[in-house]
C-alpha cells in the first residue's frame, strides 16, 4: 500500500502531508505530557517498530496476483496506545522510504496518514469499543486488525481517485484490503492474544 | 536495550524473510492491489532515487542476501533512533 511518487497529484500530496504533519505535532504533545509513561514505553516502543518494519519484509504472495503482509497499524496502536503507536508508524514508513525508497518521497504523507494515522486510530478505536462490549481480546483486536487495513486501503483509494478523477482505486483498494484485511486481523488477534497471556502488563488496560 | 528473545524474534524474522520477500515473490509474480490500480489507470513510477539500496536489492549482493542486509540495517536504523529518543527522555 506504499504510494510510490507520481501517483498522486499535488493538491493532494501537499494536502495529505499538511494533515499528517498536523498529527504528528499533537502525537508528539500527548506523548511528552508523562515523561514517566514514555520512559517505561520507549524499550517496548523500539522493540515493535523494529519488529514491524521486519514483518512488513515478509510479504505472502498469493498466487491470482496479488500480495499481502502485515501493516502492523492496529497492533501497534493497542499494544502502546494510539499516540506512540502513530508514531512509531511513522518512523518505519521514514526508513522505508528515505533508505529503501519504499514508497514515495511526495507520498509520504498520505502513507503515513493511511497506514500511520487510519490505520493506527481506527484499529485502537475499533479495539477498545468492541473490548468494553464483549471483554473478548481475540475478538476486538481481530475486529481492530481487519478493520484497520480496510479503512487504511479506502483512504489510499480516495486519495488515488480524486488525484485522478476516478473511482475505480476506491473500488479497487477498498475492496481488496477488506479481503486482505481478515489476514490482518487474524495476525493481529493472535499477537496481541499471545502477549496478554504472557505478559498482561505490556497492554496498559488489562 | 532490546530483550534477547526479542532480538532472537527479530533475528528470525529477518532469516526468514527472503524465503518471502524475495523467492516465492518472483516465483509466484509480486503483486498488490496498489499495483492493479497503476495497470488500470495507467500510472507509472518517477525514474530518480535518491537511494541506492531501493526496494531492499543491496547492489552486488544476490537479491536474498541484499534483502536480509537492508533488512538488518532498518532494525538497526531503527534502533539507533529509539536509543536516542529513550537518551532524550531521561535528560
Amino acid at each position: 500500500m506504499h504510494i510510490p511518487d507520481g501517483y498522486l497529484s499535488p493538491p493532494v500530496a501537499g494536502i495529505t502531508l499538511l494533515l499528517t504533519l498536523g498529527v504528528l505535532l499533537i502525537a508528539i504533545r500527548k506523548i511528552s505530557s508523562s515523561k514517566e509513561a514514555l520512559s517505561e514505553k520507549i524499550s517496548l516502543f523500539t522493540a515493535l517498530s523494529a519488529g514491524i518494519f521486519v514483518a512488513q519484509m515478509i510479504a505472502w504472495p498469493i498466487p491470482g496476483g496479488t500480495s499481502l503482509h502485515l501493516i502492523g497499524g492496529a497492533l501497534i496502536g493497542i499494544l502502546i496506545g494510539p499516540w506512540l503507536g502513530i508514531l512509531s508508524m511513522a518512523l518505519v514508513l521514514l526508513v522505508q522510504c528515505l533508505i529503501f525508497h519504499d514508497g514515495g518521497l511526495t507520498a509520504i504523507g498520505a502513507n503515513i496518514l493511511n497506514m500511520g494515522v487510519i490505520g493506527v486510530l481506527a484499529g485502537y478505536m475499533v479495539f477498545k469499543i468492541v473490548y468494553r462490549a464483549t471483554r473478548k481480546v481475540w475478538l476486538s483486536s481481530f475486529l481492530a486488525g481487519w478493520l484497520s487495513l480496510a479503512l487504511a486501503g479506502l483512504m489510499c483509494g480516495i486519495e488515488l481517485g480524486i488525484s485522478w478523477s476516478s473511482t475505480l482505486p476506491i473500488y479497487v483498494m477498498a475492496l481488496w484490503h477488506t479481503v486482505l484485511g481478515l489476514i490482518e486481523g487474524l495476525i493481529t488477534s493472535s499477537v496481541v492474544s499471545y502477549i496478554v497471556i504472557k505478559s498482561p502488563k505490556i497492554v496498559g488496560w488489562f | 536495550m532490546l530483550s534477547r528473545k526479542t532480538l532472537l524474534t527479530i533475528f528470525i524474522l529477518l532469516a526468514l524473510s527472503p524465503i518471502f520477500g524475495v523467492i516465492l515473490a518472483e516465483k509466484l509474480g509480486y503483486h498488490e492491489p496498489l499495483d492493479l490500480v497503476a495497470e488500470e489507470l495507467g500510472l507509472s513510477e518517477f525514474e530518480f532515487t535518491w537511494t541506492p539500496l531501493k526496494d531492499y536489492v543491496v547492489p552486488g549482493l544476490p537479491d536474498w542476501l541484499g534483502y536480509m542486509v537492508c533488512g538488518i540495517l532498518g532494525v538497526l536504523v531503527i534502533m539507533f533512533i529509539g536509543f536516542i529518543i529513550k537518551a532524550m527522555v531521561r535528560r
